[in-house]
């Protein structure tokens, strides 16, 4: 090259330093972490004490859909669920009384999304429409009247939830991305690009100052956002098959993930690496919904063989399983206060426990 | 994206990751362990309800005071 500055585009030579160069900072990666990785959780945990008998038991079961159900979410006041089924409906429940408030038929069947708002004034839901559409609540008026199409993915939306404010719905898609929007003027705020495969799961970081979340999808990894920038912050792998949901820990500082692989892992951010698998040779089906209770202390899991294990988080051990869905236990939250779980399955029901 | 153009987003996403902080993994747990202990007597699923009128689902009483 001559001396003017003038750039050549050797692009054969470029692509093949720059291999060199990924190459050479994933072996790094793999390097610093596993300098950090001194003592395994199952050491430091090994001295403490075993956990008690939990007394968890069935207290509600939720009966009205007629399709398997996909999704459901508590509202912040403690008594509200919204869920979402294969028949293209969406029910909002009194878990209290377990009478139906609301029920809203899609123009679409396997609604496999939907989300309370923060305030509880309305709620979002989609799936194989490719479309979030927000509902506003009110006993008034008939609540599809109102309701609004938000955002459009080029793929089936699988997760969405709002977050910290009712004005904007982050979305997870078939189509690879996870989108914000804004619900006033249904424009996208940010795009997160980073995926492999169909995004099957996100979460929220617990803090409103975090302004993280995390997504989970078939290309059997997590990725941590900055949901300003859109830049992934951080990845982590493991899973041998696809990730169906991640949930945060209740500090922030960790994820839990759930696989077709039949297990569940732990995932430190600030450690930067899997701390715990979740396993056991008799489970061999799929997780498809985590969740912490509020310390973090038991991690549910609901899986394709009709069950909800219920592993100790630090020990790694199961500690109970919680009988009584008749399919596969397609989702799992706990209620806002942390004092019950309200599970859903492709039975047709949902059911609380506490 | 041309597989130029790929390779080189995936060298600044490794150069962004090789940058981090990482903290030991037994001071990681311990922050995981710490949180746990500060928060289990508010677990009710954990360490049940001190008395069963705390539980919002629990079964109906029997009798109701007329």
């Amino acid at each position: 090259m001559t001396d003017g500055g003038l750039k050549v585009e050797q692009p054969m030579e470029s692509v093949e330093a720059l291999s060199r160069e990924a190459e050479g900072l994933k072996v790094k990666l793999e390097e610093e972490r596993q300098k950090l990785n001194d003592v395994p959780l199952t050491t430091v945990a090994a001295r403490l004490e075993n956990l008690q008998q939990l007394n968890i038991k069935p207290r509600r079961v939720l009966k009205g859909h007629q399709g398997k159900v996909l999704c459901s979410d508590w509202c912040n006041d403690k008594r509200h669920l919204v869920s979402s089924s294969q028949d293209g409906k969406m029910i909002i429940w009194d878990a209290f009384t377990t009478n139906k408030e609301h029920a809203v038929t899609m123009p679409t069947t396997w609604v496999m999304a939907c989300a309370y708002s923060p305030t509880g004034s309305m709620v979002a839901c989609g799936g194989l429409d490719n479309k979030v559409t927000v509902y506003p609540l009110s006993f008034d008026e008939d609540v599809t009247q109102k309701k609004k199409a938000v955002g459009t993915h080029t793929s089936y939306m699988s997760c969405c939830t709002f977050p910290y404010s009712d004005q904007q719905i982050l979305t997870g898609s078939g189509d690879s991305t996870c989108a914000l929007w804004d619900v006033e003027s249904g424009m996208m705020l940010q795009s997160f690009h980073g995926h492999q495969g169909d995004v099957m799961a996100l979460d929220l970081a617990p803090s409103e100052t975090g302004n993280t979340f995390v997504s989970g999808g078939c290309d059997k990894m997590a990725l941590i956002w900055d949901m300003r920038t859109g830049q992934c912050v951080q990845n982590f792998e493991g899973h041998e098959s696809d990730i169906n949901t991640v949930k945060f820990y209740p500090s922030g500082d960790a994820i839990a993930t759930g696989s077709d692989d039949a297990t569940c892992r732990l995932f430190d951010l600030r450690a930067d690496r899997e701390i715990a698998v979740y396993t056991k040779e008799s489970i061999i089906f799929g997780v498809n919904s985590v969740d912490f209770s509020v310390s973090g202390r038991l991690l549910f899991a609901g899986y394709n063989d009709y069950t909800v294990n219920v592993w100790d988080t630090l020990k790694c051990h199961r500690l109970t399983i919680l009988y009584g869905h008749e399919n596969r236990v397609s989702c799992l939250k706990m209620s806002p206060d942390g004092t019950s779980i309200s599970t859903g399955s492709w039975d047709f029901t949902l059911r609380i426990w506490a | 994206m041309s597989s130029h153009q790929q390779l080189r987003v995936l060298v600044e996403q490794l150069q962004r990751e090789a940058n981090i902080d990482r903290m030991k993994t037994s001071e990681a747990i311990n922050h995981l362990k710490r949180y746990i202990s500060e928060h289990e007597a508010e677990d009710y699923l954990l360490v049940g309800f001190t008395s069963q009128k705390a539980n919002p689902f629990r079964e109906k009483s029997s009798c109701t005071v007329l």
